[in-house]
């Protein structure tokens, strides 16, 4: 439940989303359940030309299954916190 | 279900808020339907009314009429709302029909095919 507590973190930061097939989304991010499934809003694709059925795709639910990488905000990690969690969790509490 | 207020819906990850609105739907295998959400599930199984899938290629297309489809949810790539404001295509798209279509991606799969072939007989070279 790690990264599903550390993504709700991030509600309403921009992020850009890269799927499994290449294709990679920018947009500010809406909302994250248990599967990791993401919603974002205010979507752009990053190669416009190579997709052009995503033209006026403004949000989008993507499902967790199909994620390669989130990329994240510079500040959008307390690395700290991070760690702490981490070892929290490990620990089993 | 019956809790969730109206706001808990467009605030959360499901696929609620897109009920009865058109959508763009990306599966696994690189096919796009477009359709009306009608009902869902935890699994993102969709069922899409009036769907159709859009075959695009290079600056063809052609939406082909396909009815009541149940997606199974493990194919969902990418649900994606569309602005009913904008247009769904760059303008430099050209519509043709169906056969046109069905033409077009053979001769893509073809030079595809082709060109498969010709780096299998040049691999001895050891290129890239």
């Amino acid at each position: 439940m790690l990264f599903f507590s550390y993504f709700k973190e991030l509600v309403g930061k921009e992020v850009t989303v890269e799927l499994k097939n290449d294709l990679a989304i920018r947009g500010t991010l809406h909302s994250v359940d248990q599967y990791l499934n993401i919603k974002l809003e205010n979507t752009r694709v990053v190669d416009q030309d190579k997709y052009p059925h995503m033209l006026s795709v403004r949000n989008c639910f993507i499902r967790g299954s199909v994620v390669r990488y989130v990329q994240l905000p510079p500040d959008g990690v307390d690395i700290d916190i991070l760690h702490d969690a981490t070892r929290r969790e490990a620990r089993g509490a | 279900m019956s809790g969730a207020g109206l706001e808990d819906v467009f605030l959360s990850t499901s696929l609620a808020s897109y009920l009865d609105k058109k959508l763009l739907v990306l599966l696994r295998d690189g096919r796009k339907l477009l359709g009306i959400l009608r009902s869902f599930d935890q699994f993102a199984n969709a069922v899409l009314e009036g769907a159709c899938e859009r075959v695009i290629v290079g600056d063809l297309y052609c939406d082909i009429l396909l009815g009541l489809y149940v997606i199974r949810g493990e194919n969902v790539v990418l649900i994606g709302e569309l602005d009913l404001e904008k247009e769904e295509l760059p303008a430099r798209m050209i519509s043709v029909s169906a056969a046109e279509i069905k033409r077009a991606q053979k001769a893509e799969r073809d030079a595809t095919d082709l060109k498969g072939s010709m780096r299998k007989r040049m691999e001895f070279l050891d290129l890239d």
